[in-house]
């Protein structure tokens, strides 16, 4: 059977009435709970298993993909609108996001991260259903060492995503691989900065992180400042993307899609450092890179891009060789083996019409999305026309309850106050929270891989040079750490300038 | 404001502080925890060299807060209702230790008011309905139909 | 969907009448089962599966919580310090329970904090090589190994795990030195043996599609009986090897459980893996029905804890007093 005959084999089965539905379902959840921080795609996939169970095979994995690239989507909102991402993917949104949405831009922001979303997650089908049998190959050709040089890379990328100075992000991207490390260590099952807490032992959660640091900073730095919603709300006429935006937009979202296809892939990750490298890359080859921060449309047309590629991109690891780069697609792969079918090489062979369904579903569920999403732009902006004494406090709510549904566990409300503590101070220094929030995801996993990589090469330290996709890696980060170097004096007179244009 | 040279209040400069004590605590827990060796590394291996990195890098931002200028801590918060932030603070910090004790909606509500009118008050006709109305949904959300349990405190209510 | 829905009502329905809850009518509100591994792992599927058959015995919804963590100690270690002994909060409870506490400094004693209720099934584990690996059976890798000591790599799902700690026993019993690359969970063991990584791994049975389709090459199994779903694979005996590795687990609450509401749940789950349906899903994943009473489940407990305190020991992995 030619490619041509099995994806028209494969709408057949995405189109029946039954898995239409349950298409629909899911990537209505997955918007939903996109939106809703703390109620991630993982735990409403794990509420969902059980039903699946009632359907087809093919009806309960198509929904549980569309939940999946559907939340994808939603994480990007309360970026935009409240400095909170719904997900590590989506931190990088919040840089220029919610800038947009303080300038009254929200609605651009808003329709430009569906679009580029939309873009990216079709093109990303198409991608996955031409090559991929020909990447399994690339993801597992990523060992300890690859993975590890990878993340150096994803760390120095984090460099170049701050305002202010060099030093800081470092710095904060060191702390961000400390917190990482608490908790149990992964080689030898022993506590590590735990001080005796049984809560830490499972390692700080990375919801209550983002919500302090994010959402909770933020609040408390608004009502220190006073600031007024109302100002914003008489630009808010225009609710789409202008011409303008769109062609400042067609290149971010192009690489933005290659890059988070390709990272997507690589297990561990992968998607968010896809999103970071997207936002990296276009503020490195902007013409105006100083508007990076304050605003720009590429920087939410990029990084969304990436991590709605990266949702597809990862399908093809589990799809072809069983093995799931991430905690979201070891459920999916519980969904295909609660129905008696194990994913993996022979899936194609086996049962086509279950693989070509479920990846041209993914196409129709991506013209579901942006029909579901465009109209709810509007009243997401209106959401902002709230004055702001009244939507603080909702939005303080919606941190404890996100923080508490994630969890159900008191300790994280804990952690999520002092972070917001520790992200207001830290900001008032100029030091930014995206470089320790990208490190703190990489941490344990970084240092895991640094040792087993060092276990398999017994303690030869050239593996990290001798082995090519590795040493690319190393290499690419060490241009990228010598090259600002040069422009260090030009960084410092900006920083003045933001300093003269806050006040 | 801009004036070079060491100076005590000078913010960037104690930040650097801050940053190189976190630093070497984190070398001490690393040392504490074991290096290894290259072949086997241990517990401690990255948090070491982590901790020393970001000693060097803390000693960089210290020098140059005294090479050059840097706000001093008043600065850093003249003009501000600084005022207002630390109510929000505290009033959290209290509504976390509220919550075991009292349980969700006899902690939520109170802090609702608080956040409601103490900051930049709303009218009360906005913020009664919405202090007892918000918690109370999400409190039916939550436990009814998402099954949730959130903390009932010692009067066992929610 | 419908079953779903009904589900919710009957929870709703129970939540709200259920006000003050005794023994005598027990259970009158949902029951939470902690999971100490991820969703959608081979244990998480196993445990909804027979928890789906034992709420219908039960007549009350038992809901999954997904406690992740420290080998899979972390949920139980949890609910032995804060849940209530009502019987409305149960954990699986895994070998590494009562192993890490002989490894290390633990918040918990497993004689003593929880209070054991049935005992359930095991997992079937295996050695896997890459499929155009040099090594065609066992010996070939025991051969290697003597001519290169420590040079064989093996991927396990996490250090004190059963399969780290079967891997010395066995590299023990045949003189040999092996190193373990100690991952985290299934999904890697396998990606490191597919790439070249690692020269093998050992993991319980997520190889199985990579195995069915030759990507893989399986070894051997540590079941005490060889498996029909892999014909001609040795088993650890057979391979001449006395040790047989399952890591058997069941369910406990915290200490001070009222007996007739353990007797309840006891007989609830006794129900469920008696269940054709329920044998057939957890067959799926290769794992035997390991039934134990209350009593027995008990006297295993201190069992166990004395066999793994001296194979800890002899491992030089105990804890320093």
């Amino acid at each position: 059977m030619d490619l041509a005959a099995q994806v028209a084999n494969g709408f057949a089965v995405a189109l029946t009435p039954i898995n239409l539905l349950y298409c629909f379902i899911g990537v209505f959840i997955g918007t939903l709970v996109g939106v809703l921080p703390g109620i991630g795609p993982i735990s409403a996939m794990s509420l969902l298993l059980p039903v699946t169970l009632s359907g087809t095979p093919e009806s309960g994995i198509i929904m549980m993909a569309g939940i999946y690239y559907g939340s994808m989507y939603g994480g990007s909102t309360t970026s935009i609108l409240v400095n909170i991402p719904g997900e590590a993917t989506s931190v990088v949104t919040c840089l220029d996001g919610h800038q947009m949405a303080k300038q009254g831009r929200a609605g651009p922001a808003l329709g430009m991260a569906a679009f580029a979303s939309f873009i990216a997650g079709t093109a990303s089908v198409v991608g996955l259903m031409v090559i991929a049998p020909y990447l399994a190959r690339f993801a597992v050709a990523f060992g300890p060492a690859e993975m590890f040089s990878l993340m150096i890379l994803g760390l120095v990328i984090v460099t170049f995503l701050t305002q202010g100075s060099m030093l800081k992000s470092l710095l904060m991207a060191s702390a961000g691989v400390v917190l990482g490390l608490i908790g149990l260590d992964s080689i030898t099952a022993q506590p590590r900065l735990t001080f005796g807490r049984i809560e830490l032992y499972d390692g700080i959660g990375l919801v209550p992180v983002v919500m302090g640091l994010f959402g909770v900073a933020e609040v408390l730095t608004n009502i220190e400042q006073g600031i007024k919603r109302t100002v914003s709300t008489t630009k808010i006429s225009n609710l789409l993307p202008s011409s303008e935006d769109w062609q400042r937009s067609r290149g971010p979202i192009r690489r933005g899609t290659a890059l988070g296809f390709f990272l997507g892939i690589i297990p561990g990750g992968g998607a968010v450092i896809a999103a970071f490298a997207s936002y990296a890359l276009e503020k490195r080859i902007s013409k105006t890179p100083e508007q990076f921060g304050k605003g720009a449309i590429e920087g939410v047309a990029g990084p969304e891009a990436a991590n709605n590629a990266a949702a597809g991109g990862a399908f093809i690891p589990l799809l072809t060789l069983g093995i799931p780069p991430n905690v979201v697609m070891a459920l999916l792969l519980g969904a295909f083996v609660i129905h008696n079918i194990q994913p993996g090489p022979l899936l194609m062979v086996q049962r086509p019409d279950l693989f070509w369904g479920v990846i041209t579903s993914m196409y129709i569920g991506n013209v579901m999305l942006l029909v579901l999403n465009l109209p709810l732009i509007g009243m997401w902006v209106q959401l902002l026309r709230l004055p702001y004494n009244i939507l603080f406090p909702m939005i303080l709510l919606f941190t404890v309850i996100g923080v508490f549904a994630s969890s159900n566990n008191i300790f994280d409300l804990y952690v999520m106050i002092a972070f917001g503590i520790i992200g207001y101070l830290t900001r008032k220094l100029g030091y930014e929270a995206a470089p320790l929030v990208l490190a703190f995801v990489l941490g344990a996993i970084m240092e895991n891989k640094l040792r087993t990589a060092l276990i398999i090469s017994a303690g030869d330290l050239t593996t990290f040079v001798t082995k090519p996709i590795s040493a690319i890696c190393l290499g690419i980060a060490a241009i990228m750490l010598l090259m600002p170097l040069i422009p260090f004096l030009r960084r410092k007179r900006e920083q003045v300038a933001i300093e003269d244009g806050q006040n | 404001m801009k004036s070079s040279g060491f100076r005590v209040n000078n913010a960037e400069l104690w930040g650097g502080a801050i940053w190189f004590a976190v630093s070497l605590f984190v070398l001490e827990q690393g040392r504490r925890l074991g290096l290894g060796t290259v072949n086997a590394p241990g517990m401690g291996f990255m948090m070491f060299w982590l901790g020393i990195v970001m000693a060097g890098l803390s000693l960089g931002v210290a020098a140059q807060s005294i090479r050059s200028e840097g706000p001093s801590i008043r600065a850093l918060w003249a003009g501000t209702r600084w005022v207002k932030t630390l109510i929000v603070i505290v009033a959290f910090v209290l509504y976390a230790y509220a919550f075991t004790q009292l349980g969700f909606l006899l902690s939520t509500i109170p802090l609702m008011l608080v956040l409601l009118r103490a900051i930049d008050p709303v009218r009360w006709v906005i913020a009664l309905p919405l202090a007892f109305g918000a918690p109370l949904l999400i409190w039916w959300v939550l436990e009814r139909v998402l099954q949730i349990q959130l903390p009932t405190g010692v009067f066992e209510i929610g | 969907m419908k079953r779903f829905a009904l589900a919710l009502i009957v929870a709703a329905v129970a939540a709200i009448s259920g006000g003050t809850v005794s023994a005598q009518n027990y259970p009158a509100k949902p029951v939470t089962l902690i999971v100490p591994w991820p969703a959608g792992g081979s244990t998480d599927i196993a445990m909804r599966a027979i928890a789906e058959a034992a709420s219908k015995h039960l007549g009350q919804p038992i809901i999954i919580d997904n406690r992740v963590g420290g080998s899979g100690t972390v949920g139980p270690a949890q609910m032995a310090a804060t849940a209530k002994p009502d019987g409305y909060t149960v954990a699986q409870i895994p070998i590494t329970v009562f192993r890490l506490p002989l490894m290390q400094q633990t918040t918990w004693n497993a004689d003593k904090d929880f209070t054991y209720i049935v005992h359930l099934t095991g997992y079937t584990f295996g050695v896997t090589v890459k499929g155009d690996s040099e090594f065609k059976t066992w010996d070939d890798v025991v051969k290697f190994a003597k001519a290169n000591p420590g040079k064989v790599t093996y991927a396990t799902p996490g250090a004190g795990t059963s399969l780290h700690i079967g891997m010395e026993q066995i590299a023990a019993q045949a003189g040999i030195k092996l190193t373990q690359v100690p991952l985290k969970g299934g999904a890697e063991t396998n990606a490191a043996v597919l790439g070249g990584h690692t020269m093998l791994q050992a993991d319980s049975s997520g190889w199985k599609g990579l195995v069915e389709s030759k990507q893989l090459r399986l070894l051997m199994i540590w079941t005490s009986n060889p498996s029909p779903n892999y014909p001609g694979v040795p088993t650890l005996k057979q391979l001449g090897y006395p040790f047989v590795f399952d890591s058997p687990f069941g369910i406990a609450g915290p200490k001070g459980m009222d007996p007739k509401v353990v007797a309840t749940l006891h007989d609830a789950f006794k129900k469920a893996i008696d269940d054709p349906a329920v044998q057939a899903t957890l067959a799926k994943y290769d794992m035997v029905v390991n039934y134990k009473s209350t009593a027995d489940y008990v006297k295993f407990v201190k069992e166990v804890t004395a066999t793994e305190s001296k194979v800890v020991e002899t491992l030089g992995l105990k804890k320093k007093e």
